[in-house]
């Protein structure tokens, strides 16, 4: 699979198609990858891909389109980018908001088979790892080898992946993936929806407190490109940036409420957050009322408006108060 | 009989200026009786109410918050309550769902012409806060996370 | 370390002693949180995480909180300090890992320096007394040998120990905390030879054990001609500005300030605002934001340049130390795993 991928991206540069390439190279940790800019053709063979390239790199993609003052006229890039289902997603979000232009980007997309939580191995200190198949091996620094099983290790929400391949595309390698069913993907949204309210309540209240406001999940997100967040700004000033317990609750809420209808689940704000808060179950619950309200899912089509910048007649209205 | 509640629910009412500020503005004039305690802020169009509003009002200690606009298709705006009307759905359900009690924040249709529907409005959402006491989830200033951090109990 | 003289204590007996200090010392240990560590009040009845490798976020929480109030107002409320939460006893930090202390040590230089000095961070500090525990087992990406650390390195300790398996070793470092142990001498009894010899053992193997070692003894200098290098271009396209690697680095000292307003403030007694202090991080976008607009740092790049040049230029040019200490935090907790120890090899192998 990686010769494939290499042989296109040299193709592309070949034919200049393209001036910049972002892959996955090699971590310096096991079990990591990391996101590589590629320029020069010789730099091509350093890329990898393997069950630990989770990063979003979408998320990059914007910061190349910002207009740069007294260049009118510069040239944009054209980028090239290694997209699995859920960047793929991200990128015709971007696309949507007119963040990135459609033609400057050429999307390698590639079917993904899920890509491994490391946060589910804890208190091993693990000196080397290697992938072979469906199993991962791991050394740890007293030289113990375990084999473990990668579907165990697996992120949650790779696990219950619906598109394992990006919807838009310039070019698809790979073999299609098995996906589970849409069911199995929301069902730890209902199982929580059916806990009582304090409960929900005291869930959220542990969940936040854990938080440093570190913005790492709003600065992995590639939705959030915003050049001022709400959460900076002074005027005026929603909260301030402490790790007060209201404030950290309400930019929360506001960060994922900013993402309602556009949030495509791809999990870069759980993996970055290095505190282990439970995001997806408040992400999800908003994509699940934008599905089943509106019947919108981000990320899968360019033509669709956004839910939130259009409207039907007949839009439920049975929250309205009524004396 | 001593009167030991008593304490009263504040409620912020955004209302836009079309509409359900006018609906307030006839039961005034039409000497209309209403529960006193909301506390009105005029928007143009319901749809200008940024969701953060609400949740900054709560933020500050407020018990309850109403957002009412024209009814669909009335919109001085053509379609500034339609939005508003997806925002609000979305808005409702996730706080809901994070546990802030159903009835605190509420959403209503009022028309210029409808002085006695605002009144019957007002009644229902005071009567329905009363009932869920003052507020005691999301406050600034209620604890503060000193120190080390803990783990709220 | 040579004449130091040795006492040991059971582990069993350091929980006693502990408790013991309860009502004199706020006392933070490392405990064990879902797989992780992380630094907590020490409460009875409750084991120390004798194994733990280093916790998520570094002890500098404790004598620099994330958020601190320096002080209330109000119109008629008494414009004072914040109460120090140590409810007038000193602080105890137990267990902290050599290289945190030696962090310590720097912060102390910061904000006690010769130019300015921290009323809020020495009033800790003087009641803060530091009992550190030596590494018997360093982590793959620890690398503070690199910075002139070790894993029996002393500098910021008041007390060093040593886990034997059931016994502790303690030597005093400082006047203080020769003080300490005297006054704490009825649990501790003379180490023996032989005991002495067994941490001598296995430091010697926690030694070999780290792996990482990277020559920059020179890169202070190195770095003095190195504003406008072509290697920055490239250094730091990875980046996310996510601000990670600076709240879990125990030398990172950065914050800001700001006022917070009490929207419950019934009288004009009670206080209507206090002004706060908080982390912040030269990493964020919008960390010299001027009120003019202009941002001398507008890209990713300029930001990742001042975060080395702090770190290994500008800091040792005013304190005459490199403010890292090799502990392995931001490249452990790097969304994009972007390895400091990667970027200064590049750096002393360029030219």
């Amino acid at each position: 699979m990686i010769e494939k991928i290499k042989e296109t991206v040299k193709k592309l540069f070949k034919e200049n198609k393209i001036d910049i390439f972002i892959g996955y190279n090699e971590g310096t940790l096991p079990l990591r990858s990391t996101p590589c800019f590629i320029t020069k053709p010789e730099d091509i063979e350093k890329l990898v891909w393997n069950s630990y390239c989770s990063n979003n790199l979408a998320v990059y993609l914007p910061r190349f389109f910002v207009p740069q003052q007294g260049a009118k006229d510069a040239k944009l890039p054209r980028i090239g980018i290694l997209a699995k289902g859920c960047d793929g997603r991200s990128i015709v979000g971007l696309i949507k908001e007119h963040q990135i232009p459609r033609e400057n980007i050429y999307i390698i997309g590639i079917h993904c088979g899920g890509m491994i939580d490391t946060k589910k191995i804890k208190k091993v200190d693990i000196v080397a790892a290697e992938e072979k198949n469906d199993k991962v091996l791991v050394e740890d620094e007293d030289k113990r080898k375990v084999e473990l099983k990668k579907e165990e290790l697996l992120a949650d929400m790779c696990k219950t992946c619906q598109y394992t391949a990006p919807v838009v595309y310039d070019i698809l390698l790979g073999k299609e993936k098995q996906k589970t069913s849409k069911e199995d993907r929301e069902a730890f949204i209902k199982e929580f929806e059916k806990k009582p309210l304090e409960e929900r309540w005291k869930y959220f209240q542990e969940q936040i407190s854990k938080c440093i406001r570190c913005n790492a999940c709003r600065q992995a997100c590639p939705n959030c490109y915003c050049k001022e967040c709400f959460a900076d700004q002074t005027k005026p000033k929603w909260i301030g940036p402490t790790n007060d317990i209201s404030d950290v609750m309400f930019y929360q809420i506001g960060r994922i409420f900013h993402q309602a209808g556009r949030c495509v689940d791809c999990g870069a704000c759980v993996r970055a957050c290095p505190m282990d808060v439970d995001l997806r179950v408040f992400t999800y619950k908003l994509i699940k009322d934008v599905k089943e309200f509106f019947e919108y899912e981000a990320g899968v089509s360019l033509e669709e408006n956004p839910p939130l910048a259009t409207f039907k007649q007949d839009d439920k209205q049975e929250f309205i108060t009524e004396p | 009989m001593k009167n030991d509640n008593k304490w009263e629910p504040k409620i912020v009412t955004f209302l836009c200026n079309w509409c359900s500020y006018a609906g307030a503005d006839l039961a005034g004039v039409s000497r209309l009786q209403y529960p006193p305690n909301i506390r009105v802020i005029r928007v143009p169009c319901s749809g200008r109410v940024n969701p953060f509003y609400i949740i900054k009002v709560l933020q500050n200690g407020i018990d309850g918050v109403l957002v009412s606009g024209c009814h669909p298709g009335d919109c001085h705006y053509i379609s500034g309550n339609l939005i508003a009307r997806r925002k609000f759905a979305l808005l409702k359900s996730f706080l809901e769902y994070i546990g802030i009690e159903p009835g605190r924040v509420q959403f209503s249709w009022v028309s210029a012409a409808e002085g006695g529907r605002f009144v019957d409005i007002i009644e229902k959402v005071t009567s329905d806060i009363k009932k869920l006491g003052p507020i005691k989830k999301l406050g600034k200033w209620q604890k503060e996370t000193e120190h080390i951090k803990e783990i709220l109990k | 370390m040579e004449n130091k003289i040795f006492k040991l204590i059971k582990k069993k007996e350091i929980l006693k002693l502990l408790e013991s200090l309860t009502k004199e010392y706020n006392i933070f240990v490392p405990i064990e949180d879902n797989g992780d560590a992380r630094f907590s009040e020490f409460k009875s009845g409750q084991d120390i995480y004798w194994d733990y490798r280093n916790t998520k976020i570094s002890p500098k929480e404790i004598l620099f909180p994330q958020a601190e109030t320096l002080f209330c107002f109000g119109p008629e409320a008494e414009v004072k300090s914040e109460e120090p939460a140590s409810g007038g006893k000193g602080y105890l930090i137990f267990g902290i890992r050599p290289c945190d202390a030696k962090a310590i040590s720097l912060l102390d230089k910061v904000f006690g320096g010769e130019d300015f000095e921290d009323p809020y961070y020495l009033e800790r500090r003087k009641k803060t007394t530091v009992i550190s525990l030596a590494c018997n087992k360093p982590q793959i990406d620890c690398f503070c040998t690199s910075l002139n650390g070790k894993p029996d390195n002393e500098e910021g300790a008041d007390v060093i120990l040593f886990d034997l398996g059931e016994d502790i070793l303690a030597g005093a470092v400082t006047k203080k905390g020769e003080k300490f142990i005297e006054k704490q001498n009825k649990w501790f009894e003379d180490a023996g030879q032989s005991d002495v010899a067994k941490k001598d053992k296995i430091m010697d193997l926690s030694l070999k054990k780290i792996k990482s070692q990277i020559d920059i003894q020179n890169i202070k200098e190195r770095l003095d001609n190195d504003f406008t290098a072509s290697f920055w271009d490239e250094i730091h396209q990875k980046c996310l500005g996510c601000g990670i690697c600076t709240y879990f680095c125990p030398t990172c000292h950065c914050f800001d300030i700001t006022d917070e307003i009490n929207p419950k403030a019934a009288d004009s007694k009670t206080p209507k605002g206090k002004r706060v202090r908080c982390w912040d991080s030269c990493m964020y976008p919008l960390f010299t934001l001027h009120a003019s607009g202009h941002n001398p740092r507008p890209t990713y790049k300029e930001r990742m340049r001042q975060r080395i040049m702090h770190k290994f230029n500008y800091c040792p040019e005013n304190y005459s130390e490199i403010f890292c200490v090799g502990c392995g935090r931001c490249v452990r907790n790097c969304p994009v795993n972007i390895d400091l120890r990667e970027m200064l090899i590049s750096i002393e192998s360029t030219k």
